[in-house]
């Protein structure tokens, strides 16, 4: 079973920001593919987002996220407080245009662009 | 496996590093309409879940259509 703190803390989290990335690694320093790829997309949707670090309590956020959302591997993206997905769906949502729709934005002209400077990480303790 | 979970189901199953255990399904089926893709990919993950917990398989990524 999760633990309850950390599980009170993580739907806090989703609740305050309305586009939230459990990642490994931060914005800036990667530390999975995956993640990455995620991260490409938003900095290329040019949107604001709270980003997590899993990897200081993998296990502890998986059981957390398992019981939150049904979902356990890592990233995962929440809008508005649901669960969009990892990378393949981000990647699928984002060339599609549906990304843009649930974010309210603008689909960007171009794909894979890297100007906007990636949000601060946020801490999770 | 997939499609024992899902009939009616077209699997597409690709050994990304020969290993077999980094695979990529593509998964179209009938049963996909009217779910959010996340919905469609907790289907297909909990289809394979088995081969997850026994190690046999590391890593899956999944891409899925709506079928029929």
């Amino acid at each position: 079973m999760a633990d309850p703190q950390l599980k009170k803390k993580v739907e806090e989290l989703i609740a305050e920001n309305p586009v939230l990335l459990l990642m490994k690694g931060t914005p800036e320093m990667p530390r999975c593919g995956f993640s990455m790829r995620v991260v490409q997309v938003l900095e290329a949707m040019d949107v604001e987002y709270g980003a997590i670090d899993v990897l200081p309590a993998l296990q502890p956020l998986r059981e957390v996220t398992a019981e939150v959302a049904d979902w356990q591997t890592f990233p995962q993206l929440y809008v508005n407080g649901e669960l969009v997905g990892g990378a393949d769906i981000v990647e699928e949502m984002f060339e599609s245009g549906e990304l843009a729709e649930a974010l309210g934005v603008e689909q960007p002209a171009v794909t894979t662009t890297q100007q906007a400077p990636p949000s601060p990480p946020l801490q999770i303790e | 496996m997939i499609e024992a979970a899902l009939p009616g189901a077209e699997v597409e199953v690709v050994d990304e590093t020969g290993a077999g255990d980094h695979l990529r399904a593509t998964v179209s089926a009938p049963q996909f309409g009217g779910l959010s893709r996340i919905d469609q990919h907790r289907l297909v993950k909990a289809a394979v879940k088995e081969r997850f917990d026994d190690g046999q398989i590391h890593a899956l990524s999944i891409k899925t259509e709506v079928s029929g």
